[in-house]
């Protein structure tokens, strides 16, 4: 008897996994999928190539993120099909119930039934498969940034670099590693995510790259001083920080370097900070950092009209 | 291949596989939906019944329900009205015709003058021996042989006595030192003779004359039967022992044709015809702990057809053809008051459970039906089995796999139609000249930057590598770019062969895998 109501109880339970499994498909998801050693929000892994005019940049920006739709779209359109072919098994299940109560002993129907739990299931992973996680608003504000700098570029004149949004923490963007007292590896990621270089209508030459560099303790094992058992200690998330590289290669015909007193070494620009700048040779080189985990576009921005105000315009 | 056309090839497979698996079940028989339902004709108190058969004691010809209990015994009519009914002390009994009249006699074997037998003839009991040299009733049997009919009586202590049709002593033997557990008539070469079996694992065939033909020994017994199952004129006798010996000796020469230990002591052992071929018997066995066998038995051994089990000691089995399809199924009892029927396939349907132990079963023809008599510790149950099944239930896989079959080719219709994820990497390039020109500018420039953080120490080992493995692939990229817009390029790059990373021209070693590179 125990171990027929402990089999029962598996059953039910798997059953009830398998439903709520299936729920959750048919249901549109709303809740954003949020990285496990972050706890911050996970978006689409997207990797950009820029080499084109500003216009078109932003149209295949835009047709791209309406493919993904499009893709997502055609699977939500199912969502609910899992959820009626789980629903359909336990039909024919209840087939077999109502020929017991008949006094009959029928299986056939159950194990259709479980067929088609199986099917359901398969189904249903495959249209999780379609689900796509959202794009990340570095995506829009990329897309603004060069909307907005559009105007500024010499006519017919490109976009060069490329926009990774891969994902700040992965293997191949450790930088490098140390270790502490205790031999604990940390590990520092440097991600630049976003570098482009473009010729602007005034004939400056506009390079600019934006990281974000982060920390995190690898897992280590260690001793209990008071219970000598080995314990295993889980990775730690030890912050980030984004820095800003701008380099204004001046048209010398148009402009003048005049550093001036906004924009100097500790200077506060939206959410940056000014932390090197060099002027000489008519090349402005600019490293700000910022303590926020993220940046918008419109700093940035600001941080390039800003960077503008050292330039004096010679007299015609 | 096409991406619209893998959904239909695997929908295609598996589909495939489900029909072949449910046109296997449809025509293979296996999927049946039978039930068998038990209605009480009539019932009727009587407490420990010991021994029941079905038979025709009043010469009437319609067969009598004889029901016995160690202290008394009774004949009922078709309807449970008591013909006649007698009262003895630790009695045994048979049933057998040894008046002559063609009529059934009941032969008491029981304790009064000394040890004494009755035979009862058509209700009139008649004392035909007393003060019997013998011990306390344990067995009884009437056995045909050549030269007449012999009452053989079996004690609690292995003796035996013999008694001629009129109570005259014919012979007697201490064949044993246990009690006598079974004894039943044996044919050999056609001739009669009677095997008997004691406790303490002594099994004997006798002659008429009391003459032991032979005799072995094993463990302790617990039931002795003997039949003749391949209907060769020679029989066979089928031992159960206290701790699950099961053996089947040849009666002619005692021979051991078949043996099997079952693990648990066995408590009955019947004779039912389950696979409907006359030529050859089944077997089946019960035990102490709810066990149950089937075995058939082909004339030179057995072998085991199927396994089941109840949830308490194994009483009583019988044989009885419920679905009239010339094959018998097993109804076994057990001591917690459970019923079954077994299939010769193994297949179990329950009876309604009784409130006590079940402590005998027969099935036999009472009035124009035949039914099965269930005699549990308290009452006699007369139960009219029916057996009813769906008509053309067998081809039901066939509707369920079809049912399967269209639901994945819909999925696979449906997994079809919906778009293929885009590329994650993408690349908005320009193909004119300039612009061209100008990513390779910013490629290389790049690719600069990066040596130069590794050289400044700012970025080492993979990462380094990583960044460099990319840039030269769009630089490889922005290559074929020229090349495809017809523009005229020097080459830089290089594919490498072993792990297909871009490198720069010139390079005799791949920085990702190691490979020389002799180009």
């Amino acid at each position: 008897m125990e171990s027929f109501l402990c089999a029962f109880g598996v059953i039910a339970a798997l059953t009830l996994i398998l439903f709520v499994y299936l729920l959750n498909t048919a249901r549109k998801r709303n809740a954003p999928i949020t990285s496990s050693l972050t706890g911050k929000k996970e978006f689409l892994p997207v990797y950009i190539t820029l080499a084109d005019k500003p216009d078109s940049i932003v149209r295949g920006m835009d047709r791209f993120v309406a493919e993904v739709q499009k893709t997502e779209s055609a699977g939500d359109k199912w969502r609910w099909a899992p959820m009626l072919i789980f629903l359909g098994g336990l039909g024919l299940m209840t087939i077999d119930g109502f020929l017991f109560l008949l006094g009959y002993k029928s299986l056939v129907f159950t194990a259709g039934g479980l067929a088609l739990w199986v099917t359901a299931l398969i189904f249903a992973r495959h249209l999780r498969k379609s689900d796509s996680k959202d794009f990340s608003p570095r995506y829009t504000d990329v897309k603004n940034l060069i909307r907005t700098l559009r105007d500024d570029i010499k006519p017919g004149g490109t976009f060069n670099g490329h926009l990774d949004l891969t994902g700040a923490m992965l293997s191949s963007k450790v930088a490098r590693t140390s270790k502490d007292t205790q031999n604990r590896i940390t590990e520092h990621f440097r991600d630049e995510w976003l570098t482009f270089k473009a010729k602007l209508y005034d004939g400056n030459i506009l390079r600019v790259s934006a990281i974000r560099k982060s920390k995190k303790r690898k897992s280590y094992w260690k001793r209990s001083p008071i219970s000598g058992k080995m314990k295993s200690k889980p990775e730690k998330y030890k912050g980030a920080a984004q820095f800003l590289k701008v380099r204004i290669a001046v048209n010398p015909d148009v402009y003048v370097v005049k550093p001036g007193s906004a924009f100097k070494i500790g200077a506060t620009i939206g959410k940056y900070k000014i932390a090197q700048l060099n002027t000489d040779g008519g090349i402005i080189d600019a490293v700000a950092d910022s303590p926020f985990d993220e940046v918008e576009a419109e700093h940035i921005l600001g941080f390039l009209q800003a960077a503008y105000s050292l330039l004096q315009r010679k007299a015609s | 291949m096409n991406r619209k056309i893998i959904p239909f090839a695997v929908a295609g497979v598996l589909t495939c596989l489900v029909m072949a698996v449910s046109t296997v079940f449809a025509f293979s028989g296996s999927v049946k939906a039978e039930k068998v339902e038990s209605d009480v004709v009539w019932s009727s108190p009587f407490s420990g019944a010991e021994s029941m058969k079905v038979i025709d004691l009043t010469g009437d010809g319609k067969d009598d329900l004889f029901v016995q209990s160690p202290g008394y015994l009774t004949a009922l009519n078709e309807n449970g009205e008591a013909l006649f009914g007698f009262g003895y002390e630790q009695m045994k009994t048979t049933l057998g015709d040894v008046t002559g009249d063609n009529v059934e006699d009941i032969v008491v074997y029981h304790v009064d003058a000394g040890m004494s037998v009755d035979v009862i003839n058509q209700g009139q009991p008649a004392t035909i021996a007393d003060t019997l040299n013998i011990g306390v009733p344990s067995r009884v049997a009437v056995i045909r042989f050549a030269s007449g009919p012999q009452i053989v009586l079996g004690d609690s202590d292995g003796n035996l006595l013999a008694l001629d049709s009129n109570g005259q002593v014919l012979w007697t033997s201490d064949f044993a030192a246990g009690e006598v557990r079974g004894m039943d008539d044996v044919r050999i070469g056609g001739q009669a003779y009677v095997a008997i079996a004691s406790h303490d694992g002594t099994v004997a065939v006798f002659d008429s004359q009391g003459g032991i033909l032979w005799q072995s020994a094993q463990e302790q017994l617990r039931r002795m039967r003997a039949f003749d199952l391949n209907s060769d004129g020679t029989g066979e006798i089928i031992t159960g022992g206290e701790y699950g010996a099961f053996k089947i000796y040849d009666a002619a020469n005692g021979g051991l044709l078949f043996e099997k230990s079952l693990g648990q002591a066995v408590s009955e052992v019947r004779e039912v015809e389950l696979d409907g071929n006359p030529s050859s018997r089944e077997i089946v066995a019960g035990g102490k702990e709810g066990g149950i066998w089937a075995f058939s038995f082909d004339g030179a051994t057995a072998r085991q057809m199927w396994s089941a089990s109840l949830s308490d000691k194994i009483t009583e089995i019988a044989g009885i053809d419920v679905d009239d399809d010339g094959k018998q199924e097993a109804v076994v009892g057990d001591d917690s008051g459970k019923v079954a029927i077994f299939t010769a396939n193994g297949t179990r349907h329950n009876l309604p459970d009784r409130t006590s132990g079940i402590a005998r079963m027969d099935v036999g023809k009472l009035g124009n039906e035949r039914y099965v008599i269930v005699a549990d510790l308290n009452e006699l149950q007369v139960n009219k089995i029916s057996f009813s099944s769906i008509p053309g239930f067998q081809f039901t896989p066939l509707i369920v796999g079809g049912i399967i079959s269209a639901v994945i080719l819909i999925i696979a219709a449906i997994l079809a139609s919906i778009p293929g994820k885009p590329e994650m990497k993408v690349a908005f390039q320009d193909t004119s000249l300039a612009s061209l020109s100008a990513q390779r500018r910013m490629l290389k420039e790049s690719i600069a930057d990066v040596e130069r953080l590794r050289q400044a120490g700012e970025v080492t080992g993979e990462a380094y590598l990583a960044r460099l493995k990319r840039l030269r692939a769009d630089l490889a990229d922005n290559e074929a770019a020229f090349k495809k817009q017809g523009y005229n390029i020097k080459v830089e790059t290089v594919q490498c062969p072993n792990c297909g990373g871009t490198l720069e021209l010139g390079m005799d070693k791949c920085e990702y895998c190691g490979q020389v590179l002799l180009s």
